[in-house]
């Protein structure tokens, strides 16, 4: 990465906690940064995704004192999450629309900063070979950043802004020659997608065909592609029983996990590990699309990735 | 912003044992804002709660015309948290978030002839329609009202039973009843078959599933159409608003969407 950007984080670093994808033995992964030169600017998909950092595995939501639910005065940390690529901010858009009016979520989110990254801009999506939805030349101004970083194929590099946050923070760091890009809201103007259409379309009329069969005998119902999917958010709300710290908390939970659908007197709706993974599918395919317009799978691959027993989700698109 | 997890004091005014394993308890907002600015439809849930303890959806069983002086929920005692509840007494307080869900149309009842079916403890939310079409706010032709439960120990409203027979035409069938009682055996469907219903009637279901399975199928019998055959669901829920995906069936959120549906508009993603 050019000086100019080098500058420019490491003064970042005195007021944010930096995240950023760094080569972790033979993957990426994103962790905190100690040295600005561990940055992995390759572009490759990071192994874990950014979702923690903007909703945390475990949050607190409140405090139990004298029989009252008081909300947690735990102040958020500054974070800037570096090097965001095309496709998780995809992600990180459908997370801000969902949570659009969780307090605790934009609570923090007013904390974090997030700058994008292209390896190769325009050809991220070749590279990550996205299966599902189409690449729009207007994307950026379908995404949720600060700042997006630019890297053409052919040496170039161009920074954007996408928030006055952004915008500020350029200039306070010295860098004058960006381009701002107002966000235009998550769907194109030429309408929703249409790969995302037609794939809302085959799975809603999926329901009974023999994949669902035949990934009720290989799928374990492990729960690892929904831990590891960007866009899966759902969660659990729990008390916790410990009588020195009585609190309310917020738990990601996973339609693959046993009591997700439990209700009290014992009946489940589902019941099968072939009704979990559809409803699974449903949601990302049908439900998103359906309620916000935008895909439920940013087509990351990091499933198919996790997946123990080798179950491929561009596969299984294709059989439903 | 607000916080859509904050929930609200509430005061139980009486807790009176309805069944043997059901509670009503008649509520107020400790907050007389929030107590004033409480409005809800029939057919709505609030999530009821205690910190420590979780939450729980509950059907409002009381008539929205009462929600400035009180609302009644009936918690039947089937875990921990609802065993809790039933522990409490008049003076004590717990916690409310909403009213969530659509809650019924009622327009849609409008001249028309209304079915209610009641299973088990699924008859709660039934409970404020026929409340309002007593005092006249329910503009239906007529009322039909067919309950079944188990026995006479776990028969919810009893007390009210007598009064509704007066100007609606109540049917009360036992599963299991004692020898002492007079009227019919058998389950809910049973019924079904014996009284006269029009081909224009609205029907309400709310129960467990095995009973709309039976149900359905016989209402379709009788020539209802898919518009006109209405249910209440019940799910496992977490957040109440459509985000957590506990509730979720086909496209829809039970939390939000429902729990009321048209059989019209949910035949695809409930298996009977
Ligand atoms: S990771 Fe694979 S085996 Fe585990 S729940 Fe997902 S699809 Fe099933
Ligand atoms: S490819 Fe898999 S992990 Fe990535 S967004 Fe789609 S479902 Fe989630
Ligand atoms: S209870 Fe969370 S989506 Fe319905």
């Amino acid at each position: 990465m050019n000086n100019e950007i080098q500058v420019f984080l490491n003064k970042l670093s005195e007021e944010f906690f930096l995240f950023a994808p760094q080569q972790d033995g033979a993957v990426i992964n994103i962790k905190e940064v100690r040295d600005i030169g561990d940055v992995d600017w390759s572009g490759r998909m990071p192994t874990n995704t950014w979702k923690a950092l903007f909703l945390p595995a475990r949050e607190k939501m409140f405090d139990i004192s004298d029989g009252r639910l008081v909300k947690s005065k735990t102040s958020q940390p500054k974070i800037a999450a570096i090097g965001v690529n095309v496709v998780d901010l995809k992600a990180l858009t459908l997370l801000e629309l969902v949570f659009s009016r969780d307090v605790y979520y934009q609570e923090r989110r007013c904390n974090t900063l997030i700058i994008g990254y292209s390896s190769s801009w325009p050809n991220d999506y070749k590279k990550y070979k996205i299966f599902s939805h189409n690449f729009e030349e207007d994307i950026l101004e379908h995404l949720i950043f600060d700042i997006f970083i630019a890297q053409f194929a052919v040496g170039r590099m161009k920074i954007y802004s996408g928030s006055e946050k952004g915008q500020h923070i350029l200039e306070e760091g010295g860098i004058k020659d960006y381009e701002h890009i107002e966000f235009a809201g998550p769907i194109s103007e030429k309408g929703p997608d249409k790969k995302m259409l037609l794939l809302k379309k085959k799975m809603e009329s999926s329901q009974g065909k023999r994949i669902w069969h035949e990934l009720n005998k290989i799928c374990i119902a492990c729960g690892k592609c929904s831990i590891n999917c960007p866009t899966c958010f759902c969660f659990d709300l729990e008390d916790s029983v410990d009588p020195d710290n009585p609190e309310r908390v917020r738990k990601w939970g996973s339609c693959f996990y046993n009591d997700f659908s439990l209700v009290a007197g014992g009946g489940k709706e589902l019941d099968t590990v072939s009704k979990k993974i559809f409803f699974w599918y449903y949601h990302k395919f049908v439900r998103i699309p359906f309620e916000y317009m935008m895909p439920g799978c940013v087509g990351c691959g990091r499933c198919s990735k996790v997946c123990p027993v080798g179950i491929k989700i561009e596969e299984v698109l294709k059989k439903v | 912003m607000l916080n859509i997890y904050q929930t609200n004091k509430v005061r139980i005014i009486s807790a009176s044992q309805e069944s043997v394993d059901t509670k009503l308890l008649r509520l107020e907002f400790i907050d007389s804002e929030i107590k004033k600015n409480f409005h809800f439809l029939p057919g709505q849930f609030v999530q009821i709660g205690l910190p420590g303890w979780g939450e729980c959806p509950i059907s409002i069983c009381s008539s929205p015309n009462d929600s400035e002086t009180f609302f009644e929920l009936a918690i039947r005692d089937i875990g921990v948290l609802t065993n809790k509840l039933n522990s409490l007494s008049a003076g004590d307080c717990v916690d409310i978030r909403g009213p969530f869900g659509n809650g019924f149309d009622v327009d849609l009842f409008k001249g028309k002839p209304l079915l209610l079916v009641g299973g088990g403890c699924g008859f709660v939310p039934l409970r404020p329609l026929i409340i309002d079409y007593l005092a006249g706010r329910l503009e239906s032709k007529t009322l039909q009202i067919l309950y079944g439960c188990a026995s006479e120990e776990t028969m919810l409203f009893k007390k009210n039973h007598a009064a509704w027979n007066r100007r609606a035409e109540l049917k009360v069938i036992l599963e299991k009843p004692s020898t002492n009682w007079k009227g019919d055996r058998g389950l809910v469907t049973d019924l079904l078959g014996r009284i006269k219903i029009s081909a224009q009637t609205v029907a309400v279901l709310v129960g467990p599933p095995v009973m709309y399975r039976f149900v359905i199928k016989e209402l379709k019998h009788k020539k209802l159409s898919d518009e006109n055959i209405i249910l209440s669901l019940e799910k496992r829920m977490h957040c109440g608003i459509g985000v957590c995906q506990h509730c979720a069936i086909g496209p829809f959120y039970v939390c939000k969407d429902g729990p009321v549906f048209r059989w019209l508009d949910i035949k695809d993603y409930y298996s009977l």
